[in-house]
């Protein structure tokens, strides 16, 4: 269409000749010209809505590579084994793969702390954190229930009161540690990707790129992660990510004496670990939440969160 | 197509706003490439890197089996006893420079392996390799405090060193009037 001469000649007088038509408006070109503007932008507009709800019809297209069900678990076990819990992650970013376990038995803890001492040695844990804790539950007979934190050096001769036994129902011991979520919060909020999960499903804080605004401490709904005042990095029990990668155990699972702690891998049915988990029934804490724990629980009870 | 109103004065906004765009553009790639790692994406949404340097910190705490490729005789003196179970470093120190020292007498001979001392009491220690025969070891397993589980073999103190006949109950070293750490069963 000849647009240009209606912006060169726009003072066509009436009568003038433009695209081919004699001009009929009183007061010269400029009918003439907005009718041309206004279908040159109705054009426009279709083709651009066409182009805009064309593409966003793609996005409607099922996207079913790589998608981890009940039937395509991340382990590559099968999915309906009772006491495995749904391993099913909506965490697309990475391909994890579930490899490694950790158990804990508290039916077997004793409380002595040797595991608490070894964590803070291998992984130079500064005095006042934790990367590992024991805690003790005490349900007493008149209802109520009590829970501790058990020293380092163990209960005995750390000068706690102690608690008379006729008054107590039942107690026992839950060491605690991270929990090493499938679906972690700590690795959704992390505004820098510090907070990470390795391809063996290890979640791990990269100390570079942490920036230590601690939205990871306090994301984590069991309080596994600190801010470490030397490193001014995030924090947390890697289950000695360094020693399960030269099969190694981890230093609390190897310093425990009763075997409370059992660490091994996921995907070998032959482990210890593998065999424990298909033997009894096992919990996660805070299973409510949906975080999908890779730690797995024997021996407590709803109380425990 | 009319090439001059690539030039028309009507038509310098379009100019400035392709320009804008594509110096946004190429600014952002160089950001880009500057602020995020080499390494990014390798894996996942996060600096690659960090895995290996995580990975490659050495291990500190090490199993009874590096002790016991000398030690040899220890196994045997806990071979029928639930103190198998027990780990050489909750008793007698983490050991690192008594391993590192064993290292290199093993190959110069004349090389001088520091002896045990006496351990000062404290449960994080700085003294690498100690022998104790101090109570406080003992129970901080054995002590029957609330929270135990009922098939451990924990025990009340004053109640037990009664029941035994402990000659003097209120010394450090009591429990080794009867018992013998690597193999304490009686």
């Amino acid at each position: 269409m000849n647009y240009e001469l209606s912006i060169l000649n726009n003072d066509a007088e009436r009568g003038t000749s433009v695209n081919g038509t004699t001009c009929q408006n009183r007061s010269g070109c400029d009918g003439c010209r907005e009718a041309e503007e206004t279908s040159s932008r109705r054009r426009f507009l279709q083709k651009a809505t066409t182009i805009v709800f064309g593409s966003l019809s793609l996005t409607l297209l099922p996207v079913s590579a790589g998608e981890q069900t009940d039937d395509n678990p991340a382990d590559g076990s099968d999915g309906d084994s009772e006491n495995q819990a749904n391993l099913g992650s909506t965490d697309h970013n990475n391909d994890a793969e579930v490899v490694f376990g950790f158990l804990v038995d508290t039916e077997k803890c004793i409380g002595s702390g040797k595991c608490l001492t070894a964590c803070r040695i291998e992984n130079d844990v500064p005095e006042g954190f934790a990367r590992t804790w024991v805690e003790r539950f005490v349900h007493f007979k008149d209802g109520r229930v009590q829970v501790d934190l058990v020293p380092e050096t163990g209960f005995s001769g750390s000068g706690l009161p102690t608690i008379d036994p006729d008054d107590v129902e039942r107690a026992y011991f839950v060491p605690k540690l991270c929990n090493q979520c499938v679906d972690a919060p700590c690795n959704q909020v992390c505004p820098v990707h510090a907070a990470f999960t390795s391809p063996e499903g290890v979640e791990l804080v990269d100390p570079e790129r942490c920036i230590g605004c601690a939205y990871c401490v306090q994301a984590c709904p069991y309080g596994a992660r600190f801010i470490n005042p030397e490193t001014n990095n995030a924090d947390k029990c890697t289950w000695c990510y360094h020693r399960i990668m030269r099969d190694e155990q981890p230093a609390c699972v190897e310093a425990c004496p009763v075997d409370a702690r059992v660490f091994g891998r996921l995907d070998d049915p032959t482990s210890e670990l593998s065999r424990r988990i298909a033997e009894i029934p096992t919990h996660v804490l805070k299973e409510h939440l949906g975080t999908h724990p890779k730690l797995r629980y024997v021996g407590i009870s709803s109380e425990v969160t | 197509m009319n090439w001059k109103l690539l030039f028309a004065r009507d038509t310098r906004h379009l100019r400035i706003l392709a320009a804008l765009i594509i110096v946004g553009g190429v600014g952002a790639v160089l950001l880009r490439n500057h602020f995020v790692p080499a390494s990014y994406g390798q894996h996942g949404p996060y600096r690659g890197a960090a895995l290996q340097e995580i990975a490659t910190r050495p291990s500190v705490l090490q199993t009874d089996a590096t002790c016991l490729k000398c030690h040899e005789n220890v196994q045997e003196e806990r071979a029928e006893s639930p103190h198998g179970a027990v780990r050489c470093t909750h008793c007698h120190g983490i050991g690192r420079n008594h391993v590192a020292q064993a290292r290199q007498a093993a190959e110069s001979p004349d090389h001088p392996i520091a002896p045990a001392e006496e351990w000062d009491g404290d449960f994080l220690t700085q003294i690498d390799l100690f022998i104790t025969h101090d109570r406080a070891i003992c129970l901080s397993c054995h002590e029957a405090v609330v929270g135990m589980p009922t098939d451990f073999r924990s025990i009340n103190v004053a109640a037990h060193l009664e029941d035994q006949g402990a000659e003097e109950p209120k010394s450090r070293n009591v429990c080794f009037e009867c018992h013998e750490g690597h193999s304490p069963g009686l």
